[in-house]
């Protein structure tokens, strides 16, 4: 077991609003992680901390950072260097590049991971060993079939996979996953959930879901840890956690599950 | 019954035509097309060279709008800094290159050296203007952009550096290449046709090869979705930056061209008014296709010119120009390209059941390249065009 993903006090003041309340946590290797909470519970604040889009007010958030076991200090970096770090995310809202075909998004994220963004000179598709890895990547979250299909013609639960395979393209060491069944119908739900089962399975990136559906986190959820109000209610195991009174209150006092 | 039919027949030809337009035979139509061009009444080698310095112009423009999705309003600056650059070496070093290398082919070296200068002085002033105006996105990237090309505009008319002589702009002469007793004159019609051809089909050339490499394709990536993007790992405001300077030295370009063809270059050329040339050829042409700026420049300078055969109407091309715009913004948002594409597919694609499956064993081949050449053609593949 090794920790992955750590913060220390971590704290984030919207004017007189503290929506992340001096969260320390840290985030382990070898389990699904679900964060979960009432609507307001700063779930959102705290990934857009994680992620570098936000800058906290407090605290200080440490990455674990390509093979090495160090932990570097991510607390100030920007979005793109904090991906660099290897944290990859999944957005609740769909966010792939949607006038792109499927094989094109993961080419985007291969590039990059390559570092080859500014090789003007060579073809796109010319990087053999970068076609390789997109057409691995395709295999792995099964979209072989649909590779080339410009992003803006998929169904949902299509768009759903291919931000997953995105986010898994860049080799991150922690994976966000930001309401991974939003919107989805129940077929798709379930395809999802054996999908993020399989991908846990076969990668060594370390999932951490922010879920609504209370099925789904009790299915793949390994530990799950509860924010209200910005602050850690509770955190463990599912069955310790969603017999927790105290949990149940937070959920029925504000939107009920 | 007969509607069916004439829908295969249609279906038939336009399988035909697809499958006659390979991307070989297109080049080498352009290829001699752009040859017999030279050959034309010197009016007309006049205004085709126009065109393609405006597609020039256009094409460097749109790989900031069409393909990385940030909208310029200041991209004549970049013009006007590639034309003023020549500009000023022709007047001021002229002589000095004359006793260098020789009178007799001075004009020419002259020209070669002063077209560099202005690159690179448009290179230098991108830099900056470039950093600054990437911290900022959509509207306000707009008016930066605007801001700076209208900051250009009045330094070049108060002159306080003394180089670049206010409102009349500085006088461009190309001179005459003297090589024991043949004689041309750079800035002649057809030699400058032919200097213009051979400058745009390369830099499009370079254009074509950017937009289709691994840097191109982080550019529509960014377009698409910047947050996306930075959440991969791609520092999207050094991305937008360095495209900034790229598509500026493509202007750039455009610009020198621009001074040997008008002789003067002219403090007009940094006004918003020229950069929105830019912004109108390339919204007609289609801002999501590789050749849209082209098209768009060819429709602007040819129904411009039509315009002025009729005097009466000529007072009022800006306003004819206007009316264009509304309609293709609000019905052909693709663009004229779009709409020759959207024709394409309906002569080609679903013409009918019949003729499709009789085309179906010649078309075999065909589909390859009609898919090949849509690519070439380049899209940059945003919105549907369907």
């Amino acid at each position: 077991m090794t920790t992955v993903l750590k913060t220390e006090d971590l704290r984030k003041q919207f004017g007189e609003l503290t929506a992340v309340d001096n969260v320390s946590i840290e985030i382990d290797d070898d389990k699904i992680t679900s964060i979960i909470g009432p609507n307001g519970a700063g779930k959102t604040t705290f990934y857009n901390l994680l992620t570098g889009v936000l800058q906290p007010t407090a605290g200080s958030i440490w990455l674990r950072s390509g093979d090495g076991d160090e932990l570097v200090d991510v607390t100030d970096a920007e979005p793109h260097e904090v991906a660099q770090a290897g944290l990859s995310r999944s957005y609740q809202i769909t966010n792939i590049f949607e006038g792109l075909t499927v094989r094109e998004n993961v080419r985007v994220a291969r590039i990059s991971h390559e570092g080859t963004r500014l090789d003007f000179r060579s073809r796109a598709t010319g990087d053999e060993s970068v076609e390789a890895d997109v057409e691995e990547l395709l295999e792995l979250t099964g979209l072989t079939h649909i590779a080339d299909t410009p992003c803006d013609t998929l169904s949902h639960g299509e768009k759903r996979t291919v931000e997953i395979a995105l986010a898994l393209a860049i080799e991150p060491n922690v994976f966000l996953m930001d309401e991974p069944t939003a919107g989805m119908n129940p077929t798709e739900v379930a395809e999802i959930v054996s999908l993020i089962r399989e991908l846990d399975a076969d990668l060594d990136a370390t999932f951490v879901v922010t879920e609504h559906n209370m099925d789904v986190v009790t299915d793949i959820s390994d530990r799950i840890v509860v924010l209200a109000e910005g602050a850690i209610l509770a955190d463990g195991t599912p069955e310790d956690v969603l017999t927790d009174e105290r949990v149940t209150e937070a959920y029925l006092g504000s939107d009920s599950v | 019954m007969s509607a069916t039919d004439t829908g295969g027949r249609v279906s038939q030809f336009g399988s035909a035509v697809a499958e006659g337009w390979t991307r070989e035979r297109f080049g080498l139509l352009g290829a001699v097309a752009l040859i017999l061009i030279a050959f034309g009444p010197p009016f007309q080698v006049y205004l085709f060279t126009d065109f393609l310095v405006v597609a020039l112009f256009a094409l460097g423009f749109n790989l900031l709008y069409g393909y990385t999705g940030l909208l310029s309003f200041g991209h004549g600056l970049f013009y006007a800094g590639g034309a003023y650059g020549i500009a000023i070496v022709l007047r001021d070093l002229g002589p000095v290159f004359a006793d260098v290398v020789g009178a007799g082919i001075s004009p020419l070296v002259t020209f070669v050296v002063g077209g560099v200068v202005g690159l690179a002085l448009v290179v230098v002033v991108a830099v900056p203007v470039g950093w600054l105006s990437v911290r900022l996105e959509e509207i306000y990237f707009a008016l930066i952009t605007l801001a700076f090309g209208m900051l250009g505009y009045s330094l070049i008319i108060q002159d306080p550096a003394g180089l670049t002589n206010g409102t009349d702009g500085v006088i461009v002469l190309l001179g005459t290449v003297d090589l024991g007793g043949v004689s041309i004159r750079v800035g002649g019609r057809r030699l400058y046709y032919v200097i213009s051809a051979i400058t745009v089909v390369a830099a499009t050339y370079g254009v074509w090869r950017i937009v289709n490499s691994p840097f191109g394709t982080v550019c529509k990536a960014i377009r698409e979705s910047p947050d996306r993007a930075g959440a991969l790992g791609i520092d999207v405001r050094h991305h937008r930056w360095m495209t900034f300077i790229v598509s500026a030295a493509i202007v750039g370009i455009a610009g020198v061209l621009r001074a040997g063809l008008a002789s003067v270059a002219s403090p007009g050329l940094t006004h918003w008014s020229t950069s929105a040339i830019a912004v109108i050829a390339t919204v007609i042409g289609g801002a999501t296709y590789f050749s849209g700026p082209i098209v768009g420049a060819f429709i602007f300078l040819y129904i411009r010119w039509g315009i002025s055969r009729f005097p009466a109407l000529e007072a009022y091309w800006e306003l004819f120009f206007g009316a264009l715009l509304i309609a293709v913004v609000l019905f052909f948002k693709q663009g004229a390209v779009g709409g020759l594409h959207l024709l394409r597919d309906r002569l080609v694609g679903d013409g009918g059941g019949g003729g499709a499956a009789e085309a179906g064993s010649r078309a075999t081949s065909a589909p390859d390249e009609a898919t090949e050449s849509s690519d070439d053609d380049a899209r940059t593949d945003r919105g549907d065009t369907s």
